[in-house]
């Protein structure tokens, strides 16, 4: 891949987790609100382009045997870094995500980064992919949150988009709306690309 | 056996380095941590018991240790008199974890102005209700020179029903500040009128 | 604290799967066929039941005396990690039979994340020792029933017609969107 492909895969080709079936978990515990899905986004994104430059840097330096061990401390470290930053800058945020920012962790999107790209990567690509991916995991996030919080709450970041006559179907911040609302993107994401001809999931 | 040594010398080094970036950046934000910390949970219960904005109250910070706790103490201050005390004390034995409590007292009288709740980890609907003010205005007026306790127990205090544990978690985070206002007082208002008259003076002499 | 309402919460009302989202890859992963759920259910509830042991031990007795419980994040994954290759090890040499059927998931469960969740929820509703196992092995216990529920489900679900582009994950999500609502049933036992 070059540059410009790389900048711009996560934005479509490989949308996470739309047709890069990972991080499903963030997806769906975070997305109650528009707010929550943006600021999930961002903190996976930081994390994302600092592993995947570091990953990099060190790919030759890094023995085989140890790879993993090896991500897995970079990773886990930004994402301390993140946690910690968050409670001093945006603490309401932080208590609002609670857990799942220590969960960054375990999100299969950094790590498969890692593996699948920056340990065999130039830094600048890796940087690239990991804003690519990162901002499309950013969109789909913001994208569920905007949905489930319009429909559910009658807002958007907390403006108010219905008249007071609307009653929100409160189901959808909840979790089982939060599976269905996933589900049904997925179908229509995926009935989009097969009318357009591209490959979609399908297993 | 090289390439053993090989791996756990690579590991050990990314593994200092990363403790070494954790170190910097917990030690350059921990102020800035504390600092929120204050204003978005313990902000809103000061709040209401003083009916003052938040802002000027947090910075008027004391911590008073007592054994191996510490205990956060807010004042108020009006024409060179102390009006206000809130001390924040962990209740234990809440039905699931600590309930931390705000007691304000006015020194003057020694009279509870009121108890808030800081946070609380107990049943929605049950142990909750510990928030409600029908429960909590039970505090207000006490005179905080003995330990209180539940009807059940001997005492004055009703509990609610079905919470028995948050409600003694309640009472017994009273009782810590009543043991520690007792052996703590004088000192507490000691260091208060110390920072104070420092302020003053330097603000006269200006 | 009643010991048998938290076992009650934590695999029905509070299912760690279907109501705080944890563990949603595998999930969707091997749930396919009724075989691999059994070998994953059991695998979690092994693994997760010792890494919270390991990990609230580490907590409490090394991470808080120091000062040091911002670094729980990392020094949780480390342990996680380290265990499950242990455990792969220690299974490997034991007992053919089950390093067989249970092998191929050890790798998958240090990133999953309902390992790592229960560990963090532990800590944040301070669990002493005894609750501290009962929480982990139930939850895990939890995430065992739904994924072989599932899996029953999606066995059926291969051979009816679905729509082409909701095949697949798609379908499944809905269907795990339907088996949460019916979870949300229980919401009100432990209260």
């Amino acid at each position: 891949m070059n540059f410009r492909q790389t900048l711009t895969h996560g934005l479509w080709r490989d949308l996470p987790p739309f047709r890069m079936v990972l991080g499903l978990c963030p997806t769906l515990a975070v997305t109650a609100t528009a707010e929550n899905g943006l600021g999930m986004g961002i903190a996976v994104t930081f994390v994302l382009i600092f592993s995947n430059m570091f990953i990099s840097l060190l790919r030759k330096v890094i023995p085989d045997k140890v790879r993993i061990a090896s991500y897995i401390v970079v990773i886990a470290t930004l994402v301390v870094i993140v946690e910690l930053a968050m409670k001093a800058f945006f603490f309401p945020l932080s208590q609002q995500l609670g857990i799942y920012i220590p969960l960054i962790v375990v999100n299969c999107i950094i790590l498969g980064r890692a593996e699948a790209f920056a340990s065999r990567n130039p830094v600048h690509l890796s940087m690239a992919d990991g804003l690519s991916v990162g901002l499309g995991f950013s969109i789909s996030l913001t994208l569920v949150g905007s949905i489930r919080e319009i429909l559910g709450v009658g807002t958007w970041f907390g403006m108010a988009v219905f008249p007071d006559s609307f009653e929100p179907f409160g189901f959808m911040v909840q979790a089982p709306g939060a599976f269905l609302c996933l589900g049904l993107l997925l179908g229509l994401m995926n009935a989009w690309s097969r009318r357009r001809g591209e490959f979609f999931i399908q297993t | 056996m090289r390439e053993i040594a090989h791996l756990v010398l690579v590991l050990g080094v990314i593994c200092s380095l990363s403790a070494a970036a954790l170190a910097y950046v917990r030690t350059s934000l921990a102020g800035r941590i504390e600092m929120q910390e204050d204003f978005y949970v313990r902000g809103p219960a000061l709040e209401r018991l003083f009916k003052q904005p938040a802002e000027g109250l947090l910075t008027e910070k004391l911590t008073v240790p007592v054994g191996d706790q510490t205990y956060p103490v807010f004042y108020l201050r009006e024409a060179g008199e102390v009006t206000g005390l809130a001390v924040e004390a962990a209740g234990h034995g809440g039905y699931s974890g600590d309930i931390v409590i705000m007691i304000g007292l006015d020194p003057r009288d020694d009279r509870v102005l009121g108890v808030e709740i800081v946070s609380h980890s107990e049943t929605p609907g049950v142990g909750a209700k510990v928030e409600l003010a029908s429960f909590r205005q039970q505090w207000t007026g006490l005179t905080l020179d003995q330990p209180v306790s539940l009807t059940s127990d001997g005492g004055g205090i009703d509990a609610i029903t079905g919470a028995t544990f948050s409600s003694r978690a309640m009472v017994d985070g009273t009782n810590q500040v009543v043991e520690m206002l007792r052996d703590h007082r004088q000192e507490i208002l000691l260091l208060i009128e110390e920072r104070s008259s420092g302020g003053a003076v330097s603000g006269g002499e200006g | 604290m009643d010991l048998f309402l938290l076992v009650i919460g934590s695999i029905f009302v509070n299912n760690i799967l279907l109501a705080q989202y944890l563990g949603n890859c595998p999930f969707c992963g091997v749930s396919k066929k009724l075989g691999p759920a059994i070998g994953m259910g059991v695998a979690v509830i092994f693994v997760s039941t010792l890494a919270s042991i390991f990990t609230w031990i580490v907590y409490h007795y090394l991470l808080e005396p120091q000062g040091l419980e911002y670094l729980k994040t990392l020094v949780f994954i480390l342990v996680i990690a380290a265990l499950v290759q242990f455990v792969e090890i220690f299974i490997k040499k034991q007992s053919k039979g089950l390093y067989d059927s249970l092998g191929i998931f050890l790798p998958l469960i240090t990133t999953n994340c309902a390992v790592m969740g229960i560990a963090l929820l532990n800590i944040k509703h301070g669990f002493d020792f005894v609750e501290m196992i009962v929480f982990s092995a139930s939850s895990a216990a939890g995430f065992a029933l739904a994924i072989l529920l599932f899996a029953s489900v999606r066995e059926r679900l291969f051979i009816s017609s679905v729509p082409v582009a909701m095949r697949g994950t798609a379908i499944a999500l809905v269907t795990a969107g339907v088996m949460s609502l019916a979870f949300m049933g229980f919401a009100g036992m432990t209260n």
